[in-house]
């Protein structure tokens, strides 16, 4: 074998010489497993064409250049992209991807296509016949405890005609590749397939790291197979331009991201189970402007918890009556409620018999042998040969005990648990199957620059289109960090590889642009999700707040290096200031009086502080990160860039200079956030909501600093300062020549309507959005936030500068707060004074 | 026996609550031991909608939806039942366990009526291994299925204390099988839990208990309760047959059959969702009365602890 491999580098003739050496050294160095199958060594030990295609070009990247333009790629879509992230306190997790694409030829696909696409088909007729006239049970073809025992076998769904006909939109399969180099269909994923969406983010990954190679190896695009999963969901409704929603358990998901990036990348509404109503056979999307009729549901919420009425009562991800909608034709979810049925290993062993049954046919891509405990025949078979087999769970029910909730080899367990598991055999055989130990093939993956063979596993995807079963040219491909080639051990350690099939003629270039004449113009966006609309308020008074703070620690800052300052040393300014910070959560009480350095620093840093800096932006953050598909990848980056700035600075204690300047970086990529959402969101309700929580918190802020340094008794040095904090030195000095004086200051900060920092500014601009914002009256009359508005605006236009009481400012500030209220109860899911749903309970 | 039920839930909140969307499961079961002469549920206040369905077990369930501000939610069933149950028969004259438990896995009938659904924990009647040790006892090698079962019944019953105070509605069993106290509810969840540790099909079942007042008093209004007990498919010849492990007898002429699931979940005789801020209290009162009968109660008492039916 190594004097193949060694040859092997100089098959290449039209390398460069460092090139070459690089290949050979790579393939030199490369150890595939005896006996096993691998991708990039034939049983020859030699490498195959498309690989060695591959890894020549490959190669020529000069190594600094590929480590760079790879990284670049790869941090790049990670900032803004759909990796798998857990949210925790210490940040996320990011799942690695192997820079080698998984590569497949044509032969080679062709192959797993037809067995991927017959497997969907045969699962559909099966789904079709439990949950229609069970003429498998009743003919004994299938045992009906072998589909009882699973949580997704719905009892409630038999006899449902399923809108749109169908059972299965997407259906993926997770394949191996056995010792004789056939593919093996290892489990089957019918719930509701993760993964399609970070096979895109990867082959965005690798598409943008090396272009050059990518489009000369004529690897199959994507983009067809997601057009046409999105027209076979559109087919489904009952009429044209459906609204598709994708039902998401929420932020918490661990594929929330993926979700998200899928919502957007097809233009679907990502709801939550609290965004929708169901009522008389109908779901409704919670909209701004009231129930909007949601079409088709893509459903990414388990079905156990889609109808809290119905099913699991302790759900909190569904919609209450969400059945009965779907029973009534009213509207068409997919995959289907009860379809996660076909993912019981009980059901594998029946496979090829069921494929003759339903399709007439031999099944063209072998599953795991596995025998169903629940037979006589088969138990006796298992019990047997206990030693060389696997055991796992036949179905994913709840309250299994922990007996085995994975596949396991009965030979790693202990005595105790061994024998456990045959007392549970017996009491319980058909909570089991055996399965016969798969070895799984390896591909190369990248380490230290070095190529060595990791086992791996293969999601392929099939999607029902009008055209017919598609199955998506790629897949979502993981490979073991460990040389343990049973497909069983395949733990959480895995990374992730893109996946390359070579054509052997030129593709078609193809994105996601509609042809012409599926396209109106239409100058209004689809209706905005109350949920949204919750979360665009709130990250534009987070950041609002977030800005106003961070102007507070910079006068602090100031105070310290310029003796001109207007809060130099210490006196009451100061005292005001730090008071200012105590209210608003960002300083401790203890901390008044003390250093204006070390109240700068908390301010910014403080991470248990709810009102310091790093608190806010989090919370911005977090707020954000719940509506990712509504914000541009620019927004996002920037956004995560602010955390890990002010995160990295709360390490070390920060010198007066440090912390000026991490102030003013800060306050720049505030600005620059809100410069984005001013230029480059589209004026829709969305962006009206974000401007509406920054206004309201502008107004009620520049009251609070108004009462604080334009009191009645206001000294020179607060005045000063207030012009500072709301960002007026400039418009003031160009005004006023005769210095600082109370009522012009005054009138400056709060009522003067062409100060884009003023009360007054405000308020208009709130009006402004008002007026806009759809109404939910029919008869005409006023909605409860103008309510609230409108006096306040004639208020403040017809005050008095130099009249102004501290109450009426306080006044103010008020109205606004019910202003934020009255925009809650009106727009969003849950009012100012929501009330938590809970539960009738009680024996009753 | 026909029977005249009212079953009236009273549940009152502190605050008004908005918004209530209930599914009921009230409407007695028809089936061949007993047939439902009368049916009917009043909701005040006034439901704005209110649809009958069937739910996936064969009960006939209303699903209710109340939009307009309330204090006190009322739901009172009213129906006559004629009850005409089945003689147990003698309990030896059964199928020896392990032949219920082999014919079980083997079935063809996928629906409620067949053993399968029933075969399976789930989140109330989870399979614990000690749960499953403590049935076991009563079925040794070839013990006929009834006979077995009703052992089991009848050790629940010696073992365990009725204890209203000791659980509520979502104690779990394993806790209520450890302390060995709790309610009808309690009980039969454990029993439930040890047929299924041992691979046979039972079922949950919710509804009435006649109640037989002390000699010489008249009966109280409202003194009845809700009920619930076992249902164990004792092979296809024998099909279900009910245990009832609170009084330790078999399901009979006494026994309204109201709802039959896996476990309470399934048949919970109110389920629904409110939107209230407060805290609600609950009355449940239950009249069953027997309507040509004069005749000496079938209920036994054994042990006659405190005296009287638990429920």
């Amino acid at each position: 074998v190594a004097a193949d491999t060694a040859t092997a580098g100089r098959e290449r003739q039209d390398l460069e010489p460092s090139a070459a050496k690089r290949l050979s050294g790579w393939l030199r160095g490369y150890r595939p497993i005896q006996g096993i199958p691998d991708e990039l060594f034939d049983r020859m030990g030699r490498p195959r064409a498309d690989w060695l295609s591959f890894l020549g070009d490959f190669a020529e990247y000069p190594e600094r250049e590929f480590k760079s333009r790879f990284d670049l790629a790869t941090r790049h879509i990670r900032d803004t992209g759909v990796t798998y992230r857990i949210y925790g306190e210490d940040g996320e997790r990011s799942w690695p991807l192997n820079p080698l694409p998984l590569i497949l030829n044509q032969k080679e696909w062709k192959q797993i296509a037809e067995g991927v696409e017959q497997r969907a088909n045969l699962i559909e007729a099966l789904l079709q016949d439990v949950y229609g006239d069970a003429s498998l049970v009743a003919d004994g073809s299938l045992p009906a405890a072998a589909l009882t025992g699973s949580v997704d076998f719905i009892q409630a769904m038999r006899g449902v005609k399923p809108r749109g006909g169908r059972y299965l939109q997407l259906y993926a399969a997770d394949l191996g590749r056995g010792p004789d180099g056939r593919w093996w269909v290892l489990d089957d994923r019918t719930q509701a397939p993760s993964g399609a969406g970070y096979a895109l983010e990867n082959r965005l990954v690798l598409s943008r790291a090396y272009p050059n190679l990518y489009n000369a190896m004529n690897v199959e695009r994507l983009a067809s197979f997601f057009d046409g999963f999105r027209k076979g969901l559109a087919a489904a409704a009952d009429r044209a331009d459906p609204r598709i929603c994708l039902l998401t358990p929420g932020p918490f998901s661990e594929t929330y991201f993926e979700q998200a990036h899928l919502a957007r990348y097809l233009g679907f509404l990502l709801v939550e189970g609290d965004d929708l109503v169901a009522r008389d056979g109908r779901v409704y999307v919670r909209t701004i402007a009231g129930l909007k009729r949601a079409d088709v549901i893509y459903r990414r919420v388990d079905a156990d918890f889609i109808d809290p009425l119905e099913l699991n009562s302790a759900s909190q991800l569904g919609t209450p009556s969400m059945l009965d909608a779907i029973r009534a034709g009213g509207v068409a979810m997919l995959n289907m409620p009860g379809s996660g049925l076909a993912e019981s290993k009980a059901l594998l062993g029946f496979m090829p018999k069921l494929c003759r049954r339903l399709l007439g046919e031999e099944l063209k891509m072998p599953n795991v042998a596995t025998w169903w405990c629940g037979q006589p025949v088969e138990r006796e078979l298992v019990e047997r040969n206990l030693d060389v087999l696997a055991i796992a769970p036949a179905f994913n029910g709840p309250a299994q005990d922990g007996a085995a909730s994975r596949p396991r080899l009965v030979a790693d367990l202990s005595p105790e648990e061994q024998a456990a598991l045959r007392a549970r055999l017996t009491d319980r055989p058909g909570d089991f199957v055996g399965q016969e130990v798969v070895q799984l093939s390896t591909m190369p993956v990248l380490r230290a620059g070095k190529l060595e063979a990791a086992p791996f596993v293969l999601r392929v995807y099939a999607a029902w289109t009008p055209d017919g079963m598609r199955i998506m040219p790629g897949g979502f491909c993981r490979t073991s960090e460990r040389l343990d080639v049973r497909a069983i051990s395949m733990g959480e350690d895995a990374c992730t590889a893109d996946v390359w099939v070579i054509d052997d003629k030129p593709v078609e270039r193809m994105t996601l642009l509609a042809s012409k004449e599926d396209v109106k113009v239409r100058r209004i966006m689809g209706h905005l999700p109350s949920r949204a609309a919750d979360n665009l308020f709130w990250l534009g008074r987070y950041s609002e707040r977030a800005e106003a703070t961070l102007r507070l620690a910079r006068s602090l800052c100031t105070s310290l290096m310029d003796s001109e300052s207007a809060i130099h040393g210490a006196g009451e300014t100061l005292t005001g200031l730090q008071q200012l910070l105590i209210d608003w959560g960002a300083l401790d009480e203890e901390a008044l009086g003390g250093g204006a350095l070390e109240a700068a620093r908390d301010a910014l840093h403080d991470q248990t502080a709810y009102g310091s800096v790093i608190y806010l932006v989090r919370a911005a953050r977090r707020t954000a990160a719940s509506m990712r598909e509504r914000l541009s990848a620019d927004f996002w980056s920037l956004l995560n860039q602010l955390e890990k700035e002010l995160t990295e600075g709360a390490q070390s204690p920060l010198s007066e200079a440090e912390a000026l300047q991490q102030v003013e970086s800060a306050l720049q990529i505030l600005a620059a956030l809100s410069g984005l959402a001013q230029e480059n969101m589209n004026r829709v309700a969305g962006w009206r909501f974000l401007d509406m929580g920054r206004r309201i918190e502008r107004g009620v802020n520049t009251c609070r600093l108004a009462r604080t340094f334009a009191h009645d008794a206001a000294t020179t040095d607060d005045l000063d300062l207030l012009l500072d904090l709301a960002d007026s030195q400039i418009t003031y000095r160009a005004r006023y020549l005769v210095g600082l004086a109370l009522t012009p200051v005054r009138d400056m900060v709060l009522l003067d309507p062409f100060n884009t920092r003023s009360l007054a500014f405000q308020v208009h601009t709130l009006r402004d959005h008002l007026a806009v914002l759809p109404s939910l009256q029919a008869d005409g009359m006023l909605e409860e936030p103008n309510r609230v508005l409108l006096p306040l605006a004639t208020e403040v236009e017809t005050a008095e500068a130099g009249a102004l009481s501290a109450a009426r400012m306080q006044g103010f500030e008020r109205t606004l707060l019910r202003l934020s209220g009255a925009v809650a109860d009106r727009y969003f899911l849950q009012g100012a004074n929501a009330v938590p749903t809970v539960k009738l309970a009680g024996l009753a | 026996v026909i029977y005249s039920l009212r079953h009236r839930t009273t549940y009152r909140y502190e605050e008004a609550v908005t918004f209530a969307r209930c599914v009921l499961r009230l409407t007695p079961r028809g089936s061949d031991t007993q047939t439902v002469l009368k049916s009917s549920i009043t909701v005040t206040p006034r439901p704005s909608s209110v649809k009958e369905g069937r739910g996936p077990f064969g009960e006939t369930t209303q699903t209710v939806v109340i939009d307009k501000p309330h204090e006190v939610l009322v739901i009172e069933a009213n129906s006559r039942i004629d009850v005409h149950a089945k003689p147990t028969g003698d309990p030896l004259d059964s199928e020896p366990w392990e032949a219920v438990r082999a014919a079980a896995y083997k079935t063809s009938l996928l629906g409620p009526d067949g053993p399968a659904p029933f075969l399976y924990p789930t989140r109330r009647t989870p399979v614990e291994p000690a749960i499953t040790a403590y049935a076991r006892e009563s079925f040794p090698a070839g013990k006929p299925i009834i006979a077995a079962a009703a052992d089991l019944m009848t050790r629940i019953r010696s073992d365990f204390s009725y204890d209203p105070e000791a659980t509520t509605v979502s104690t779990p069993t394993l806790e209520a099988f450890e302390a060995r106290h709790g309610v009808c509810q309690d009980f039969a969840h454990v029993m439930i839990s040890g047929l299924r540790g041992l691979g046979l099909p039972a079922a949950y079942v919710s509804g009435y208990l006649r109640t037989i007042p002390p000699p010489g008093k008249p009966r109280l209004q409202g003194a009845d309760a809700t009920h619930a007990w076992v249902s164990v498919w004792c092979g296809q010849a024998r099909s279900w047959v009910g245990f009832d492990p609170t009084n330790a007898i078999m399901a009979g002429d006494d026994h309204i059959v109201l709802a039959i699931g896996r476990d309470y979940s399934d048949v919970a005789p109110i389920d629904g969702i409110i939107l209230a801020p407060g805290v609600q209290t609950l009355k449940v009162e239950v009249d069953v009365i027997p309507q040509n009968v004069q005749r000496e109660p079938d209920v036994r008492r054994p042990g006659s602890v405190g005296g009287g039916v638990r429920a």
